[in-house]
């Protein structure tokens, strides 16, 4: 993975100080709370309902140890012991003090790690497939280029002050794991004929109160104008983005009002002057880079294969997590392994410090020293050889960790909702959690199969609600909290935003809504193999709302 | 009070600060720049974000000064205008900061080509005139500003001593 040189070490601790001088001025009253808040946000400061909030970063979702023993000290000293992992691969702390987080700050640089643009109207955190590095389907690792643009985008003098904020994702497979249509920029990794690397950009994506997917403007775009095209694309949308209202001021409506072939015409104009510049990558930049992404020298471990069959047979809950946790590598003799961090009944995304120690000392023993967080609010192991798969699943075991679940329907992606959040309209968790405990039996949920249900206590969607195969959107109707369903969304390869299927749903009812739902696709399902969105799509949506709305005089 | 600031320190006495009815030169906007290009005296223009920096290309040579407008500290589209301005228009002349101008801003303001500041917010003031500007003097993107290039990477930067 990426370490720092000295400019990086240097860098991060100007910026450290840069912000313990904006606190100091903030609480002396020189700078206005109006005038604070960008300038907290960008280095990933909130201020939620009942305390504030930081987000640290987790560069496109790696981790080693020594990161994941330090976030486990700080939720140990700064906060209640916990932290919660975020669908853009971040992890927020739900309690610290403000006057503690420059101290904070100054603990996450000594293992190579900030906040910066976590939050504000500026480039956020770039996130990346969590299996890169490992996947077979992988055309290269994506990471790198994250970490050109990771690099290219900190304090960016042109682009921190943008009508919005702006979400960056790369993927190097055609098996998208990274949701790059729901981002301002998607990047696919690729190759062309000539065996050169290159990018698939798409514009554009956004959830939020107007869900769209994003456009494809390049179908290659050579490495080395990676930052030069991307530069056109921020200098386009700073100067022409909507600014006079903040739901319309994503580039995704400004690729609609303008139209997808003249907005392009306006980038590629502006990227003739760039693309020879000083911004174009040279080959031994990319290299130098790509050379921190070494895969680990993995070990020949072919006697994984025997003993993984024999622990399966004498253990079915071990067979049971290896059916849905883990994933080929692109090594026979090792796997992937996702460590889910969602326990029938749990907070999704939530883990205790001593559970991030645990997930530490583990990476150390059986993963060589890599650890991923994944959009999805679980955590991924991707380098674990065979045969080393059952003492680790005994290990996650004992400390809450071998929940069997991933892609399941207990899998469920949940913000934090009004139990912390201030721009939330509905509780998230006690519905993720209901559901959660609904299905939570392992017969059934295996029965079900995938299925991806997102959860989101606003319109802000950051609960991907709308890419959900069932979502979920906590509403406000004269002070109550009401939840309306969506079906059929997606944020794969074939992604797809959901379509609400009418009427919203009380508290009390909407886990049997689910349910409702989950039964009739049972019902209606070709055949086992048919999995819920396959279903959902050939069948369309009247079936489900005939189950939903039959009985319109009782639910009423 | 609003002062005029540089980097070498705040400006007594600036023409373009001057009220009119005393006799202190005129920023034109933009269409009436273009209509001014005829006369010989020189001029300023005061630019809106939305207007077009491509527009003065014709004019430029005889600009005194551009100044370009916050309308609040939030609207950062002057920092691409500026960018067009120095790198893509080669414009060497004076370039202000008008409007809601706040000491964080300032360095990144000097980045994007930057070099005076119409500042009348006290905090700001105070600081600016101490010459305690909140920036970093690494930088990881070239931008129009006089940077030395800086190591490992091609689109590292570092300040330049003193600059």
């Amino acid at each position: 993975m990426y370490r720092y040189d000295e400019f990086d070490h240097a860098f991060v601790a100007a910026r450290v100080s840069q912000f313990r001088d904006q606190v100091e001025r903030r609480l002396t009253g020189e700078i206005s709370e109006d005038a604070f808040k960008p300038l907290r946000l960008m280095n990933g400061v909130y201020l939620q309902l009942h305390a504030y909030m930081l987000r640290v970063a987790v560069p496109y979702g790696t981790l080693d140890s020594r990161q994941m023993r330090k976030l486990a000290h700080i939720a140990r000293t700064y906060d209640r012991g916990y932290g919660h992992f975020t669908t853009r691969q971040n992890i927020q702390y739900n309690w610290p003090k403000l006057s503690d987080i420059p101290a904070i700050l100054e603990e996450l640089a000594e293992v190579e790690m900030h906040a910066i643009q976590t939050s504000g109207n500026c480039i956020r955190n770039v996130t990346a497939d969590h299996f890169a590095g490992a996947a077979a389907d992988e055309v290269a690792d994506p990471r790198p280029y994250a970490e050109i643009l990771r690099q290219w985008s900190s304090v960016h003098p042109e682009f921190s002050f943008l009508p919005r904020k702006f979400k960056i994702a790369v993927t190097a497979a055609e098996r998208d794991r990274a949701a790059i249509q729901t981002h301002d920029i998607g990047l696919q990794l690729k190759k062309n004929d000539q065996g050169e690397l290159g990018f698939a950009v798409w514009i554009g994506g956004g959830q939020g109160r107007t869900p769209i997917l994003a456009k494809k403007v390049r179908d290659f775009l050579p490495e080395a104008d990676l930052l030069s095209y991307v530069t056109a694309i921020m200098r386009v949308y700073n100067l022409h983005g909507r600014r006079d209202n903040k739901y319309k001021a994503r580039i995704k409506i400004l690729v609609h009002e303008t139209g997808v072939e003249q907005l392009s015409a306006e980038i590629e104009a502006e990227w003739q002057h760039l693309k020879d510049g000083e911004l174009k990558l040279p080959e031994a930049d990319i290299a130098a880079i790509n050379a921190y992404f070494e895969p680990p020298k993995l070990a020949p471990r072919a006697e994984g294969w025997g003993e993984l069959a024999a622990w399966k047979k004498s253990d079915p809950g071990f067979a049971d997590w290896v059916g849905r946790n883990v994933a080929p590598h692109r090594h026979p003799d090792y796997a992937m392994v996702t460590i889910s961090l969602k326990p029938i009944g749990g907070i999704p995304g939530d883990a205790s410090a001593a559970q991030m120690d645990a997930v530490a000392r583990l990476a150390e023993e059986f993963a060589h020293d890599e650890i991923r967080v994944t959009h999805e609010q679980n955590l991924v192991l991707p380098h674990v050889a065979l045969a080393d798969l059952e003492p680790l699943y005994r290990a996650l075991l004992a400390d809450g960790l071998a929940t069997a679940n991933a892609g399941l329907i207990t899998d469920i992606i949940a913000c934090p909702g009004l139990d912390y959040c201030a721009l939330a309209n509905a509780r998230s968790i006690p519905v993720a959690q209901e559901i959660s405990n609904r299905f939570g039996d392992p017969a059934r949920q295996a029965e079900i199969g995938d299925l991806k249900i997102k959860i989101s206590g606003c319109i802000n969607a950051c609960g991907h609600h709308h890419v959900g195969h069932i979502g979920i959107l906590g509403v406000e109707k004269k002070g109550a909290e009401l939840y309306q369903i969506s079906l059929g969304g997606s944020g794969d390869e074939n992604a797809s935003i959901g379509q609400i299927t009418g009427r919203g749903f009380e508290p009390h009812q909407i886990t049997d809504a689910i349910e409702t739902i989950v039964d009739t696709y049972l019902a209606q399902r070709s055949s086992t193999e048919e999995t819920f969105i396959e279903c959902y799509r050939r069948i369309g949506a009247d079936p489900f709302k005939a189950a939903l709305y039959s009985s319109e005089a009782e639910a009423a | 009070m609003t002062v005029i600031w540089t980097q070498d320190g705040i400006v007594e006495d600036d023409p373009w600060s001057q009220p009119e009815s005393e006799g202190g030169p005129k920023l034109l906007p933009l269409a009436e720049a273009l209509d001014h290009a005829q006369d010989n005296a020189p001029f300023g223009v005061v630019l809106q974000p939305a207007d077009d920096v491509r527009a003065l290309a014709p004019i430029l040579e005889r600009v005194a000064i551009v100044a370009l407008t916050f309308p609040a500290f939030s609207d950062g589209r002057a920092f691409s205008q500026a960018m067009l301005l120095r790198e893509r228009l080669g414009y060497q002349g004076e370039m202000r900061a008008v409007g809601t101008v706040l000491l964080d801003q300032v360095p990144l303001m000097l980045r994007t080509g930057f070099d005076s500041f119409e500042v009348e917010h006290a905090p700001t003031i105070k600081r600016l005139a101490e010459k305690r500007l909140p920036g970093i003097d690494l930088h990881y993107q070239p931008a129009a500003d006089e940077t030395r290039a800086g190591p490992g990477y091609s689109w590292r930067r570092t300040a330049m001593l003193n600059g």
